[in-house]
């Protein structure tokens, strides 16, 4: 059909296409989640179940639940949780403090610098967020170890921070484009230092690029296994996700411990994530409208 | 102007570089630019902490490699992953975007479950994975009770192995496509998939017509993030697999590289490897968002 060919009525039947018997494809939504979701059902079904019902019957409903699984991992006599606990909320709190306060700062200077050399920074600062870390961690252990950092929670927030902060300069850059120059020159003239100016009129101004990059770092950091895995190493203590890879080695049988360190060391994320999920979409998807 | 200020902005400048630029710059010039660098220097030797002393050898270790069967068959499960990995979230964020693009409180619930294994670490996405397709795992427990005699091995078998540790990958990344996608589906006016339905565009016209072109820079944006990630595959091997089973069938480049340079500690032919996979990320990459990039223009 072409154009001067529509009927008055097609409007109407574009409605009701759109209305028409919405409970089917409410069901049918419901059912492919379901189907979707079957494997988080089942890890956080199986951590309030005993073990010969983890085998025997993996899909019921754990009822009466049991918390043995979770005790038993929140009291293992090596502390894996509550060290890698520990662990890993200083280092995610610690780099993605730094992080955003670098980045802000970084991205403010070479939005803000009209030079060769400002420009030719930010291209190799960003292509920096396409390399893999497999790229580069040999050397980095070997500067880690010449500097003493190897092995050290300093040594992991010191790699993050360089690792991380093209992800932050790109996100402050795109933000610090949006707010005029004429605001922060009127505090200058009002006498206010470049720090000050920064810091008190355009760092505010930063807000939701700051929220942005608090949020995904630290779920990046808090969930990275391969970085820590290796500069951490088996000495030096670990983080609760790698936690989770050395109890995969330990306890190939005993799912309910297994499942309750996951669930255990996964909820943090997840309860970050409820609370913060408006954010996360916004975050992921500024440059998906736009176009 | 008069040079005393001339000098007097550049010491500004100085100091504005030193207060504001250089703290982040170090950073990254000291764990990611030199040790970029380093890896480049390192394969051109045979530098190796156990053997001879580092020599320059050239482009010797680029030579090895492309004659190395355990490589090529590197790139090989690569290729195939990412391959799969670029397809499957893609299609299917796609897919169950336009069905959950309903406003409600239902469908923000369903849209908020795919979007858990997202924030989800890889480690515990392939525990979990584990658990279920391991010989006489959860899906198997399933499977028998429902009269499947001899369900086949998910992770054991070599030729599904490699499937299986896409699919899993897939099922991580899902959410992210249809969250991308559907801030799209949102962007199309509804006005004028009005005007499409008045001229007599079917659902399927509709839909090719309007709402696909529209959803290009979405497409941009999965894809090339889809691409990096399956190049880089690392942790679903190294946790679920390890490489096997038999001999590399589901070893990717990324999990090469750490086996060589960290366990066999031959830093020369890791570092050459890292190099190979460096290039290939940026190419494929940098392809990938000119061509869809234009797409976006032209549409």
């Amino acid at each position: 059909m072409r154009h001067g060919t529509g009927h008055p009525e097609a409007a109407g039947r574009f409605r009701r296409e759109e209305s028409r018997a919405p409970w089917v494809r409410a069901l049918f939504a419901l059912t492919i989640t379901a189907v979707f979701a079957l494997p988080l059902y089942l890890v956080v079904a199986n951590v309030f179940k005993r073990g010969e019902d983890i085998s025997g019957s993996p899909a019921s409903v754990p009822w009466p639940p049991t918390l043995d699984n979770l005790k038993a991992v929140l009291n293992r006599p090596d502390g894996l949780y509550w060290n890698g606990l520990i662990n890993s909320a200083e280092i995610t709190v610690v780099s993605i403090v730094i992080l955003a306060v670098l980045s802000a700062m970084l991205g403010h200077y070479l939005c803000r610098t009209r030079s060769r050399f400002a420009r030719l920074t930010l291209l190799v600062l960003l292509a920096g967020l396409m390399i893999p870390p497999q790229v580069i961690l040999v050397p980095v252990v070997r500067i880690l170890r010449l500097t003493h950092l190897m092995t050290t929670l300093s040594g992991m927030v010191a790699f993050n921070v360089g690792y991380y902060i093209p992800f932050g300069v790109f996100v402050f850059a795109g933000f610090i484009r949006s707010i005029p120059v004429e605001l922060e020159e009127a505090a200058a003239l009002d006498g206010a230092g470049r720090w000050r100016t920064f810091w008190v009129v355009v760092f505010p101004l930063l807000r939701p690029a700051t929220a942005s990059v608090l949020i995904f770092l630290g779920v990046w950091i808090w969930n990275d296994f391969l970085d820590p895995l290796i500069i951490l190493g088996p000495v030096g203590g670990t983080t609760v996700t790698v936690g989770v890879y050395r109890a995969l080695g330990e306890h190939q049988s005993d799912y309910g411990q297994l499942f309750g360190l996951m669930f255990l060391a996964a909820l943090p994320v997840v309860i970050f994530y409820f609370l913060l999920q408006k954010h996360f979409v916004k975050g992921l998807t500024g440059g998906a409208v736009k176009g | 102007m008069t040079s005393k200020q001339g000098r007097k902005l550049r010491r500004a400048d100085l100091g504005y570089f030193l207060g504001f630029g250089a703290p982040g710059l170090l950073f990254y010039a000291c764990f990611v630019f030199a040790p970029l660098v380093l890896s480049v220097g390192y394969s051109f030797t045979n530098a190796d902490a156990f053997g001879p002393d580092t020599k320059f050898t050239g482009f010797h270790n680029y030579l090895r490699l492309f004659q190395d069967p355990d490589f090529l068959m590197q790139l090989r499960v690569t290729t195939v992953l990412t391959f799969i990995i670029v397809l499957v979230p893609n299609l299917g964020g796609l897919a169950i975007a336009v069905l959950l693009n309903r406003r409600g409180r239902l469908y923000r619930a369903l849209r908020t479950v795919f979007f858990v294994p997202v924030v989800l670490s890889s480690v515990v996405v392939s525990v979990v994975w584990q658990a279920m397709l391991t010989d006489g795992g959860l899906l198997d427990t399933v499977l028998t009770s429902l009269g499947v005699e001899h369900p086949p091995g998910w992770l054991s078998d070599p030729s599904i192995a490699l499937y299986s540790v896409g699919s899993i990958a897939s099922w991580q990344l899902l959410g992210f496509c249809t969250v991308v996608y559907l801030a799209g589906l949102q962007g199309v006016p509804d006005d004028l998939l009005e005007a499409a339905a008045i001229d007599g565009a079917g659902r399927w016209t509709r839909f090719r017509r309007v709402t696909w072109p529209m959803l290009a820079p979405a497409l941009t944006i999965n894809t090339v993030m889809l691409l990096i990630t399956g190049f880089k595959t690392y942790d679903f091997v190294q946790v679920i697999t390890h490489g096997g089973p038999g001999s590399g069938t589901t070893a990717t480049v990324a999990y090469g590289v750490i086996q060589t340079g960290f366990t066999e500690n031959k830093t020369g032919l890791a570092s050459a490897m890292a190099v190979v996979m460096l290039l290939i990320v940026a190419v494929v990459s940098s392809v990938a968002l000119r061509v869809l990039q234009r797409r976006e223009v032209e549409l």
